[in-house]
């Protein structure tokens, strides 16, 4: 079966989609299919070329490529996944956010700050509610995007989870002096939110940050909270980290933060759960809540200061229930049965 | 409920629309919706705030972040550059439903194009998009004087440039849009000029004021916003033709588009002691001339189509009223006003003076049943009927981009089309859109 698996990018920017694209092609072909990726490039701004960008995928034709058929198309991104074939299944990462859940959101929203962004939005609605059903069959991320894309648009979909990129490698080490952030420095990651937290910490609680910042002013922002908080002996800002690197801080912390705005799936925390961590999320986090049970693999906070700050205190000072809590993180991944060969399986049926 | 953006003209502003329509239809609205009022005015009367909150903006740079809160916006236009121009500006851009008191308004676009924002070439490119080459020529003669505004006002009223973009039109006038050719490619209603008529207490009152004083001689009234088509030349020029002129007295009150010509003009026709120039009047000293007024000249030539919230004031008062058998007046019932013809204005105006002279309680039975026309003016209704429709009307928001859209594919294609390719595609495009909406009709059906 030849597929073809069709998505959005912005160019020079990689992230947690293009890497689930590789791994999706990557599985494709080992079960003895043929794969390659389209990725369209993606412009959100000014709101008014988003309409554009909609037009130019319903517009293209992917049904065969020099006389030769392609069988399958596998749609991931908005609006790449608006491309028409007779035998294309959506695998919805997720939907454009800001014209849904993160609309008024006070830091990701984005097209609301424009004139025309509520005209543009019911377009983005429409065209979902009109286009998404044309597929053969509707599989999204996480539960978190199935519900999103049920409660908005009224289309039911089942989840299908994936591994992260390179799962095996995933191991556990000693427990170290840190918790460990891995995330790109936004403010939907909230990065902010765990060093406000820090402050709080009766404990002498150490984190380490790594990834890269949106953008300057957002990293600069995050130096200047630490700062003011005076927080600079118990913060550490490692950027841009090796997989391997990254594999070694997981396999050494005590354990991860992870506590986004409404994630739509979130790697890092089945990543800890691989490196037997205990993953310290929130009530609001989104995906994390799929995997992380409070009290057994992970501790569920508010989304404040003070109770993430409770959460990180207990397990500082209980390092024997953190291990425990990491070790019963990989048997609940073990449990799931995460795989590429189940998301194969469903996409390709 | 919703939440709803309204920019208004709001008291002290010199407006019709500000005391007559907004100051009936905000009590009512905000009671049953969240309304907040945005004014880009320095100074808005207490009462107003009493009502809703008010929001300041500046036109040229909105706050969209805190309009985009709302459901929905209510921008209202009228002829008056000054008063409208920063609500068309956020119209222009925020896509919402546009309320037009005014149906002619080639002089608002004028004032806004060639004097407030100084873009010409704005104002010829408007005049292009909705009459083509014809318009631009008319609109380059206009502005150096070859063509008058009253002509530029009635062949290129440029209502639709104000309905760009928009989610929907109110008007309160019916048929007048397609009268003028100017009908907009958005929803449009036309509901009944809201007007909460006084309690019968307060009317009796005046009813009484107006017996205090009943004449010889009798009071005539011009009131509101007297710009040139309102006649006034016409009015002083009948008067002055009336034998027996010295039973009237005319009380002109409201701000002039040209005093001093008026003042000329009744030198000129020695009308001196008949006529009083009141200017722009407070609310109480409106009450006293209107409830002791005996009858009313509303004219309108050339008519900009909308409905007159000063007919409905007259209406209000118990007033018998001359008005031009035009635009909207012209749908006046024949027992509630007295009809002046375009063509023979000054003919009419005397001979219905001459009536009333005749038979001045004819003419009061006519007040009377303005008064009771009001009946379906009930503003509760038309908050109802706006409210609806702009609902309705936000299923029409992703046809916007649409639009943009196919202007934007449309200027792409005939960068690179031979030019007479343009009318063979718009007419396969038309049988296209008609066999698809025939095809969805069917499908929909069964």
């Amino acid at each position: 079966m030849k597929a073809l698996i069709v998505t959005c990018g912005v160019p020079f920017i990689r992230g947690g989609a293009e890497i689930l694209a590789e791994g999706l092609r990557d599985a494709i072909c080992a079960a003895g299919h043929q794969a390659e990726i389209v990725t369209l490039p993606f412009q959100s701004c000014p709101p008014s070329r988003i309409p554009e960008q909609m037009l130019a995928c319903r517009l293209l034709d992917v049904t065969e490529t020099c006389s030769v058929r392609i069988d399958r198309v596998i749609g991931l991104k908005f609006p790449a996944y608006l491309v028409p074939h007779p035998h294309k299944v959506i695998w919805l990462l997720h939907q454009h956010r800001t014209a849904y859940e993160l609309w008024d959101h006070p830091a990701a929203g984005d097209l609301i700050h424009y004139p025309d962004g509520p005209v543009i939005r019911e377009a983005i609605r429409r065209a979902d509610r009109a286009f998404i059903p044309e597929a053969s069959a509707i599989y999204t991320l996480s539960r978190n995007v199935s519900e999103r894309l049920q409660r908005y648009c009224g289309i039911s979909a089942e989840p299908l989870y994936n591994p992260p990129a390179n799962a095996p490698l995933f191991h556990k080490g000693p427990s170290g002096d840190y918790f460990f952030f891995p995330s790109r420095i936004n403010p939907v990651k909230r990065q902010w939110l765990a060093i406000q937290a820090l402050a709080l910490c009766r404990e002498p609680v150490h984190v380490r940050f790594a990834g890269e910042a949106d953008n300057e002013a957002q990293q600069a922002e995050c130096g200047k909270a630490v700062r003011e908080l005076r927080l600079g002996d118990r913060v550490e800002w490692l950027g841009v980290v090796s997989e391997e690197e990254k594999r070694d801080l997981y396999a050494n912390c005590l354990g991860v933060v992870f506590p986004p705005v409404d994630e739509d799936y979130g790697y890092v925390t089945l990543e800890a759960m691989l490196s037997s961590k205990p993953v310290i999320t929130c009530l609001d986090s989104g995906g994390p809540l799929e995997f992380v049970m409070d009290n057994h693999t992970g501790l569920i906070a508010g989304a404040a200061p003070q109770s993430l700050a409770g959460a990180m205190d207990a397990l500082w000072a209980d390092r024997r229930r953190a291990a425990t809590m990491g070790e019963a993180g990989r048997e609940r991944y073990l449990d799931l049965k995460i795989g590429w060969e189940n998301v194969v399986d469903k996409l390709l049926c | 409920m919703l939440k709803i953006n309204w920019f208004s003209p709001l008291p002290p502003a010199h407006s019709g629309i500000a005391h007559n329509y907004a100051m009936q239809i905000l009590p009512v609205l905000a009671k049953r919706h969240e309304t907040i009022l945005w004014t880009d005015q320095d100074y808005v009367a207490p009462e107003v705030e009493s009502i809703a909150r008010v929001a300041h903006y500046e036109p040229a740079n909105p706050p969209w972040r805190a309009l985009n809160d709302a459901d929905i916006s209510i921008y209202h236009l009228g002829n008056h550059g000054g008063i409208h121009g920063g609500i068309w500006q956020a119209s222009r851009q925020h896509p919402g439903i546009v309320v037009l008191h005014d149906l002619c308004l080639h002089d608002f676009f004028a004032m806004v194009f060639l004097r407030t924002l100084e873009q010409p070439a704005a104002y010829l490119a408007a005049l292009e998009r909705w009459y083509g080459e014809e318009g631009r020529r008319a609109g380059e003669a206009f502005r150096i004087g070859g063509i008058g505004a009253e002509t530029m006002a009635q062949q290129f009223p440029l209502t639709r440039e104000a309905a760009r973009g928009a989610l929907g039109i109110v008007t309160h006038s019916h048929r007048m849009l397609e009268e003028l050719d100017e009908t907009p490619a958005c929803p449009v209603a036309a509901l009944d000029h809201p007007f909460a008529p006084a309690g019968d207490l307060r009317y009796q009152g005046w009813m009484a004021a107006r017996r205090a004083t009943p004449g010889p001689p009798y009071r005539l009234v011009v009131f509101g916003y007297l710009s040139r088509n309102r006649r006034l030349d016409a009015i002083l020029e009948a008067l002055a033709g009336v034998p027996e002129r010295e039973q009237f007295r005319l009380e002109i009150c409201g701000q002039l588009w040209d005093e001093s010509h008026i003042r000329n003009e009744i030198e000129r026709l020695r009308l001196g002691p008949l006529v009083n120039l009141h200017g722009f009047l407070p609310e109480d000293q409106v009450e006293a001339q209107l409830s002791t007024a005996h009858l009313a000249l509303n004219l309108r030539f050339p008519s900009m189509g909308e409905a007159s919230g000063s007919q409905l004031q007259f209406f209000d008062y118990g007033l018998p009223t001359l008005v031009t058998r035009t635009g909207w007046y012209a749908s006046l019932s024949e027992d509630t006003t007295a009809f002046v013809r375009p063509e023979h204005e000054a003919e009419d105006i005397r001979a219905h003076l001459r009536d009333f002279l005749t038979d001045p309680g004819a003419f009061g039975a006519m007040g009377e049943r303005g008064r009771q026309s009001l009946r379906r003016h009930d503003p509760e209704k038309y908050v109802d009927a706006i409210v609806r429709f702009a609902s309705a009307a936000l299923d029409f928001s992703p046809r916007i981009p649409a639009l943009d859209l196919a202007g934007r594919i449309g200027n792409d294609f005939t960068q690179w089309l031979p030019p007479d390719a343009g009318a063979y595609l718009l007419e396969r495009a038309s049988q296209e859109i008609v066999t698809m909406c025939a095809r969805k009709a069917r499908d929909r059906d069964s």
